[in-house]
């Protein structure tokens, strides 16, 4: 994609996922557990830019939370969204940009 | 994944009497975004809207001194401060001038949002913030909570000027918070043989916003009062009404009036979970 990312007209879960209507008429979807994957908040890309650590203890609120899931996902100014996992993690803004990026353009169910 | 604790995204900030809220930047610092600020809100007053002026420079607040006042008894003293019609208010009113704001980044931010949200700013047809230059923490808390219309950017004529007024441009692209134009500051000289001197340089201004595909708002000349009137405590608008630089920041009000009525809100869907 080229040029400025269009205006969400509409973001609605959908099955596992998000679903997110845009204003130039493409429909894109993406997985909870790829935006989470993806989170772009500073403490998640300096722990991919490490190699994983196997021997890493989840937190009892991590492995109570089971697969990823959002709590809330709510408006930053005019560019992004800030999404709160079901795990508690909440510091990820998702530029348009990013959610454009992330989605993949699919027909809505 | 990091651990989950990490800190939220404080909630958007609501000013239900405020019309339009305007940001004034640069990416350069003295350029004279303070003064044209003051000007332009006074401008902004004395065209018979309801203004108000922030100042969001925390560690260098130029607005007390500007409009004659300065640190203030914070238990007596209701804010905003009202002069010459303006609501106001400043960190100057808070710590004394002779005392460093030494504080990191979120403090910061924090400030910036208890003057926009704890501040009863009332009914205000325009609350005009004056940005700290570049482009850090108060621009980003702003870009974030704040119900941003719209920016102008100042720049002056000079390319070391507009090396950092185009980060500024791109920093309200990124965050998606239009730019109403680009403001030329100190652009010329009239002197006393009529004869216009660029001093400065000329055609910054025109450059940036060509670039930048927004329109150049107007070029403000230099004059000598301004500073002086900004040391004494009464922005040359209010001093001078019959100035040229008077009647160009009149035009500029004008200007802007139309300019942020015609921004189309740019919120953003609430999401269906």
């Amino acid at each position: 994609m080229t040029g400025p990312t269009p205006k969400p007209l509409s973001l609605r879960r959908e099955g596992d996922g998000l679903r997110i209507d845009w204003a130039d008429g493409t429909s894109t979807f993406a997985e909870w557990k790829h935006l989470r994957a993806n989170c772009p908040c500073a403490g998640c890309l300096d722990e991919k830019s490490r190699p994983p650590d196997p021997l890493r203890v989840l937190s009892v609120r991590e492995v109570e939370a089971g697969p990823p899931a959002p709590v809330a996902m709510t408006p930053v100014g005019h560019y992004a969204y800030q999404i709160t996992w079901t795990d508690g993690h909440g510091a990820g803004i998702y530029t348009l940009e990013t959610l454009r990026v992330l989605g993949t353009s699919t027909d809505s169910q | 994944m990091p651990p989950p604790n990490m800190p939220g995204m404080p909630p958007k900030l609501v000013l239900p009497g405020v019309k339009h809220v305007l940001a004034v930047a640069s990416g350069k610092g003295g350029v004279g975004k303070s003064t044209v600020a003051a000007n332009l809100a006074m401008a902004l007053q004395m065209s018979g809207k309801k203004v108000g002026l922030m100042d969001a420079d925390i560690y260098g607040p130029s607005v007390p001194i500007m409009f004659g006042l300065g640190l203030v008894d914070q238990t007596k003293t209701p804010f905003p401060i009202e002069r010459f019609g303006l609501k106001l208010m400043s960190m100057g009113f808070l710590v004394d001038p002779t005392q460093a704001v030494i504080w990191r980044g979120p403090k910061v931010a924090q400030a910036v949002a208890q003057f926009l949200a704890q501040c009863p700013w009332g009914e205000l047809d325009v609350l005009v913030i004056d940005l700290p230059p570049g482009t850090g923490d108060a621009q980003l808390t702003l870009s974030q909570q704040a119900p941003l219309t719209g920016a102008i950017i100042v720049t002056t004529p000079q390319d070391v000027s507009l090396i950092d007024a185009r980060k500024g441009v791109k920093m309200f692209a990124e965050v998606k918070v239009p730019v109403l134009g680009v403001i030329e500051n100190m652009s010329y000289f009239v002197g006393d043989d009529g004869k216009r001197y660029d001093i400065f340089r000329s055609g910054g201004g025109k450059k940036l916003a060509a670039e930048s595909g927004v329109p150049l708002l107007g070029e403000l000349p230099i004059d000598p009062r301004v500073a002086e009137c900004g040391d004494s405590g009464e922005p040359i608008v209010k001093k001078y009404p019959e100035s040229p630089v008077a009647k160009a920041y009149a035009s500029l009000a004008n200007v802007v009036v139309k300019d942020l009525l015609s921004v189309e809100p740019e919120g953003l869907p609430a999401v269906v979970l």
